[in-house]
């Protein structure tokens, strides 16, 4: 009979990567390919955006495959030699997805950057991995068409990465996040197999739906070597309207009343608290009378045609006037809407110059459940005498609540300090209904906060499936759950 | 207090982009907005209204779809707004379109009474000239501050500025009715809000042709522009690099030594 302690932990072992395992891996791909034994080139593939150097870890090895027979070769390679194989595309995740913590090899993706057919009749586009998402916009836009699952936030960050993460981001609320588009994949296994997974099917139903678990599977259960995405028609017209209220819950309360009574669903519905609406908007030295206002939303209108949004936005903007709204100020020209996207996406830098020292936090909650979080915030932030402004997408509930180090405290202070804050915060998120993480993953930075938001059993069978696909724990070991040998 | 702020429409910066082969800019598809630099004339003119009480008009001249330039402005919280738009100012330079744009402020002193201001932006970012605003001033035959970066008190038919110079700043005290043009440390531009848009949107704008300015014909368009743009061209760029190795430590402060000496050499340091 099995007993609790029946199943023993033991540790991961894998083989060094030696000068005689480099010179295999440049027979696979080429020396060009390779970096081996050259700490300067290797350290860029140590960290990704996470700012906190302590989930940093080196490669002893870099490879960039070209093909996928390539992809192919160096994983069964790998499972032969024993040597953990990380997967990375731009390099741009934020929970540490990319970095190899058990060293070995990254297997970076960037060569592998090709369209490889764009069929504008079933609007759909083959990729590869190491393709900039953004130049797959730039790519079909003359088409009049556009990939609709593109985060908001970054100009560099890969397809391959962005599938691997199910990356999410502003128009989620509108039109989802990756996994939505994604209908088609080449992969290549944990144990070296090359499988194709769907097409360019609208329907497909024949056996598991394995291309909705390799989405979002943070690059432990394959390598994606093709993805196909569908596409969308691209929207004619788009607004912002930037509105002013009160406090979070005058703002909040107007977010479900744009969809039921408005009858509109739109691209986005960013929040901004209090602190990050004053320190960014005095960061910006933007002249929005900001002072007053308790918190903003930035909501954003997509369609067709011109007269359409406007219609859209004129109703909005007047739910927002009859709901206690200060002010709505609306961009409808490229110009305008930059300067109030701005205040949105410099919080992060607005608050690096009060520390650089921040922990970009990811938790979900249901949308009514906003205005408590917000207040809970302020209650951990007056506890542990830190900042944690509060920002996200009011419209999916996706909030980055974000502790600033105290820049009054030793980094010493705030590294002890910090997992007490995250644990309450997350706990706060898990009784509300939430989670810790909606589209940045989990990697490494949140796999030991994963059991206060889900069972053990849910954690068991995460862990079977990864048994059951990478027997020998080659790909990307020790993300989501610390992996068994 | 009563102020005119001309205004234009120019393609979106940073959508811009030149036919190589013509050297002109290419307009289609690229959204057109108001000149960033027109912002701070309006909200400077709309800040003198809300201190001195009045009223402030929006003009332009240009093509039918600038009235869209127009009525943003309206929705920041210019009063009125007036296009200026025939087929015969196409291609006018600064000298006509000074013309123009002095012609139909002359009208509005007829039709409502004297004006105390005109204030525009230092320059547009697409011609880049920052003539436009001073030829204004000439064709009225009045004072003119260019590089306004503040204003400090408008009192008994003066008005006392700051006027941004290479070394500092210059203080002028100038009789109305007068023409400024403004930089952007004057004020920061306030941002449409929902009232102003649909505001904007109900509002009749007003449309003068060259009939209702009563102008002479040889004196618009390309052909009354004492000015030509006879050839645009992007200018070539060119990079020399020059590499001083050190090959150890001890070649270092050789190497750096050498860099320096060729820097004082091109007159650099």
């Amino acid at each position: 009979m099995k007993t609790k302690g029946s199943i023993k932990k033991r540790r991961l072992r894998y083989n060094h990567m030696t000068p005689k395992l480099a010179a295999e891996l440049c027979k696979i791909s080429g020396e060009k390919y390779v970096i081996y034994d050259d700490k300067e080139k290797l350290e860029p593939y140590s960290h990704d955006e996470v700012a906190e150097t302590q989930y940093a870890h080196m490669p002893e090895a870099l490879v960039r495959p070209g093909s996928t027979t390539e992809v192919s070769s160096i994983i069964k390679w790998a499972n032969r030699r024993k040597v953990p194989v990380t997967p990375r595309g731009a390099g741009s995740g934020l929970s540490g997805g990319a970095v190899p913590i058990h060293g070995g090899v990254v297997m970076h993706m960037d060569r592998m950057n090709k369209v490889v057919e764009y069929d504008r009749i079933n609007m759909t586009i083959t990729v590869e991995p190491g393709m900039v998402t953004n130049d797959i916009n730039d790519l079909i836009k003359g088409d009049g068409l556009f990939y609709a699952g593109y985060p908001m936030s970054l100009e560099t960050c890969y397809i391959g990465g962005n599938v691997a993460e199910n990356a999410g981001g502003g128009k989620a609320v509108k039109y989802g996040v990756t996994a939505r588009y994604v209908i088609g994949l080449e992969i290549v296994t944990p144990t070296g197999d090359i499988i194709t997974l769907g097409g360019k099917l609208v329907k497909d139903v024949t056996g598991y739906n394995v291309i909705q678990l390799m989405v979002g599977s943070e690059g432990t259960l394959g390598v994606f070597t093709k993805i196909t995405l569908r596409l969308m028609p691209l929207p004619k017209a788009n607004v912002d309207l930037l509105c002013l209220f009160k406090t979070p819950d005058e703002a909040i309360a107007v977010v479900p009343k744009i969809m039921t009574a408005g009858g509109i669903i739109p691209t986005a519905i960013e929040f901004m608290d209090k602190t990050s609406v004053q320190t960014t908007c005095q960061y910006l030295n933007e002249s929005i009378p900001y002072q007053q206002a308790g918190a903003m939303l930035l909501i954003t209108v997509d369609g067709p045609n011109a007269a359409q949004v406007e219609q859209e936005y004129e109703a909005i903007g007047e739910l927002c006037m009859k709901n206690g709204a200060i002010e709505v100020y609306v961009a409808d020209n490229f110009t305008t809407s930059q300067r109030i996207w701005n205040v949105r996406k410099n919080i992060a830098e607005a608050f690096k110059v009060i520390s650089p020292h921040q922990s970009l936090e990811d938790i979900v909650v249901p949308i009514a459940s906003i205005p408590e979080m917000v207040r809970e915030l302020q209650v951990l932030s007056k506890k542990y005498g830190v900042s944690i402004p509060c920002y996200g997408h009011a419209g999916d509930g996706n909030l980055h609540a974000t502790p600033v180090m105290n820049p009054a405290w030793t980094l010493k202070r705030w590294n002890d300090t910090l997992p007490n804050i995250l644990i309450d915060l997350y706990t706060i998120t898990s009784r509300l209904g939430g989670t810790i993480s909606g589209e940045h993953g989990i990697g490494h930075k949140r796999k030991k906060y994963m059991p206060l938001v889900v069972s053990k059993e849910y954690l068991g069978m995460l862990r079977s499936i990864k048994k059951a696909l990478d027997p020998n724990s080659i790909l990307n070991p020790g993300k989501i759950f610390n992996t068994l040998a | 207090m009563r102020i005119v702020v001309p205004i234009k429409q120019v393609p979106e910066t940073s959508a811009v982009k030149m036919d190589e082969a013509t050297g002109t800019m290419i307009r289609d598809g690229v959204e057109a907005i108001i000149n960033p630099l027109d912002l701070y004339a309006i909200e400077i003119a709309i800040q003198l209204r809300e201190i001195h009480g009045g009223e402030v008009v929006a003009i332009s001249m240009g093509p039918p779809k600038a009235s869209i330039a127009l009525r943003e402005a309206i929705a920041m919280g210019c009063d009125s707004a007036i296009l200026i738009s025939d087929k015969a100012f196409a291609g006018s330079d600064t000298w006509a379109t000074s013309n123009v744009l002095a012609a139909a402020i002359r009208r509005i002193t007829i039709e409502n009474g004297p004006i105390d201001l005109i204030v525009c932006g230092e320059r547009a970012t697409d011609g880049d000239t920052g003539q436009v605003g001073p030829g204004i001033a000439s064709f009225l035959d009045l004072p003119v501050a260019s590089y306004v970066c503040k204003i400090n008190e408008i009192t008994n038919g003066l008005c006392c500025v700051h006027r941004m110079v290479e070394d500092g700043y210059e203080v002028l005290q100038i009789q109305l009715p007068t023409v400024m043009t403004v930089v952007k440390e004057v004020a920061s531009p306030r941002l449409p809000t929902l009232r102003g848009k649909q505001k904007a949107k109900k509002v009749d704008l007003t449309i003068w042709d060259v009939k209702n300015l009563a102008l002479e014909g040889s004196k618009l368009g390309i052909n009354g522009s004492p000015t030509r743009v006879v050839k645009i061209f992007r200018p070539s760029v060119a990079r020399n690099c020059k590499k001083f190795i050190a090959l150890d430590d001890n070649a270092i402060q050789a190497a750096a030594d050498r860099v320096v000496g060729y820097l004082q050499e091109k007159k650099l340091i």
